[in-house]
């Protein structure tokens, strides 16, 4: 953190004494033009892209973590501020004929910017490519960050809808089954009740990390709401799904969960239910998956 | 005989900032939420909150839980607070419904002490000869809000009773608005038996669940954590609300010509006062005795299987034609088309 803010800042405040440095530069060259000769349309476009470019720095600084791609990418976005401010600078002032450089600082900058750029890009691509395989069996074909949970790692049930709508018709092209199973934590709230909300949210978490262990490469988590779980199994048979969700289900009773603050052993316990992909449109199905749910949570429970 | 007014209002400062606020707090805080903007509108400051004698108005309070609604950007939000506040931490209040012998008698309890349990909506109920049910009102004007406090203390309600009788119970649900895109917070926080588009907020069980001992149970703890709360109620000098209290008395008395100007004199206040606090409370006073009007007519049809006509003429609608116009503006349906599609 204390790293991050210190690579923005340096670059930060390179960036503005350089802009000082170059309308102090132009100051002592040049003269301040007429206020009858200002061509108030290119001032107007020119400080637009200025602006929109230091926009883009200030949103690259504060999101990325510090490092190459983001140092590759500032720099290259900083040519185009600093290229972009000189231009803007040479409606106000104007410089002498005989002077040679200040042509070399509203050019020069745009061919290194676009350099940088390009190499931060690259390695940016590559970034990305490291970062989605981390985020296999979470996310599937495409991403959307506003339908991620807040406090799990995982989509939430505006992307399983999705997921599923897309899985319905790849099943349908493909002529594969594909099947859902639903995994829900007995007495959840009593998790809760006795040790705290905040280790409740902890269980969750670690179920999830259990749950995407114990899934194939192939498949999708995603998180229903509360303590419900929901998995998208392409090319899965419902026998195969049963399988699978008595796996899930043991998996997670043998997990040897302990309290954050005690180190208290928690025995979990889970139910499951599995449902056939067939062709029904996406809400009906995963509410069809919870009804099984509904029905199997429902049943007694021999001890 | 003049009402005496003594009830809470939408600005009256009565809610202990350490109670159910502060689980909005802890809540809000521990999904990364900057206190202040949760507090941003309720001219209220983290300090005072901490005191530990702050007390905030349901104004206050309904601002704090919108805006935690919308910094989470969550669809489980009414639904985590819900489970978290009963039977909550509140004194002989909560002790009442820990120490309660059954689900009826903590169903009534939560009933009487609601301005102590759940101040922002008022719980009623009534039985029939197989259901026992548990109906909403909003208590404080909360206008918009009115789904984020049904869906939390619907969840509140069943997490208690679920926690105390220490099994799951079959609960049916009711409720006003459309069916919401997050539906599957409904499923896991309450189950599948859910209905939209109803008539009341209402949450119903079978009887036989009502008279099951609960686990938990202890009659002279209960005995003691009554009269605290009776004491507490009080020291507060009352125990409803100001819309709470009209609408019992527009039930009470539903078979007389009800005016603005008779209403505000019982109330021992000129029509203009009646009229303002009203509006302070997001609505006015045709809404409320329609409201009345459309529960008893309910009731009267459903539970107490009267005819049209009867209805009509209880409620001294002197042309049936009248009496029908009338209920499908408040219902939304004409008088027999609701009794098939059955509201309870």
């Amino acid at each position: 953190m204390q790293n991050k803010l210190n690579s923005a800042f340096t670059i930060k405040s390179c960036l503005a004494f350089l802009s000082i440095f170059g309308l102090y530069l132009y100051l002592a060259t040049g003269d301040i033009k007429a206020w009858g000769i200002i061509k108030w349309l290119d001032v107007i476009a020119e400080a637009g892209t200025t602006i929109l470019a230091l926009f883009w720095l200030i949103l690259l600084l504060r999101s990325r973590p510090a490092g190459r791609v983001t140092l590759l990418l500032s720099l290259g976005l900083c040519c185009f501020v600093f290229s972009w401010w000189m231009d803007f600078l040479d409606e106000f002032i104007k410089i002498p004929a005989d002077v040679f450089w200040d042509n070399w600082l509203e050019s020069l900058p745009i061919p290194a910017g676009l350099v940088l750029l390009t190499l931060g890009i690259f390695h940016w691509h590559k970034e990305e490519l490291a970062i989605s395989a981390q985020m296999a069996k979470r996310e599937r074909v495409f991403r959307e960050h506003r339908l991620f949970d807040g406090l799990i790692p995982l989509g939430g049930a505006d992307y399983l809808r999705e997921q599923v709508k897309m899985a319905l018709k790849e099943a349908n092209f493909l002529n594969q089954p594909f099947s859902l199973v639903a995994v829900d934590l007995n007495d959840f709230s009593h998790i809760n009740h006795t040790y705290g909300h905040q280790e409740g949210d902890q269980v969750l978490q670690s179920i999830t990390q259990l749950l995407l262990l114990n899934l194939r490469e192939q498949d999708l988590l995603c998180r229903l709401a509360g303590d419900r779980f929901v998995a998208v199994l392409p090319n899965t048979s419902v026998s195969q799904a049963e399988t699978i969700a008595n796996e899930l289900k043991l998996a997670i009773e043998n997990l040897a969960y302990k309290t954050a603050k005690q180190g208290l052993r928690i025995h979990l316990k889970a139910s499951a239910a599995v449902t056939a992909g067939v062709q029904e449109d996406a809400n009906s199905l995963i509410k069809k998956l919870n009804t099984n749910l509904g029905a199997v949570k429902k049943r007694p429970v021999l001890v | 005989m003049i009402i005496k007014s003594d009830s809470y209002e939408r600005d009256t400062s009565f809610i202990s900032a350490h109670h159910q606020p502060a689980i909005v707090m802890d809540l809000a805080i521990s999904r990364g939420v900057d206190s202040h903007l949760l507090l941003r509108g309720t001219q209220l400051f983290l300090d005072d909150m901490l005191t530990g004698h702050k007390n905030i108005s349901p104004a206050q309070f309904i601002t704090m839980l919108s805006n935690c609604n919308q910094l989470l950007k969550a669809d489980d939000t009414s639904f985590l607070f819900g489970q978290r506040i009963l039977p909550g931490f509140y004194g002989p209040a909560s002790q009442v419904l820990n120490h309660s012998l059954n689900l009826r008698q903590a169903l009534i309890h939560l009933c009487d002490f609601h301005a102590l349990l759940t101040p922002l909506m008022t719980p009623r109920y009534f039985e029939n000869d197989s259901h026992f049910f548990v109906y909403w009102l909003d208590s404080c004007g909360a206008g918009q809000h009115r789904t984020l406090l049904a869906e939390a203390y619907t969840t509140a309600v069943v997490a208690m009773t679920n926690w105390l009788s220490q099994e799951k119970l079959p609960w049916r649900f009711n409720f006003t608005h459309a069916q919401p895109r997050y539906i599957e917070q409904y499923w896991v926080n309450l189950n599948e038996d859910v209905a939209f588009n109803q008539q009341l907020n209402m949450m119903s069980i079978p009887l036989e669940y009502l008279t099951k001992v609960w686990p938990k149970n202890a009659p002279i703890g209960l005995k003691m954590a009554e009269l605290g709360s009776k004491i507490q109620l009080n020291e507060l000098g009352f125990k409803q609300s100001f819309l709470d209290s009209l609408y019992e008395y527009l039930r009470q008395n539903i078979q007389h010509n009800l005016q603005l100007e008779s209403v505000a004199e019982a109330f021992g206040m000129s029509p203009a006062s009646l009229k303002r606090k009203l509006l302070k409370h997001n609505t006015h006073f045709q809404e409320q005795l329609d409201l009345a009007r459309k529960h008893v007519a309910l009731y009267l049809y459903q539970i107490k299987g009267f005819k049209h006509n009867e209805v009509a003429d209880y409620l001294r609608f002197n042309d049936i034609n009248n009496f029908r116009r009338a209920f499908k503006r408040w219902t939304g349906f004409p008088p027999g088309q609701l009794m098939l599609t059955s509201c309870f």
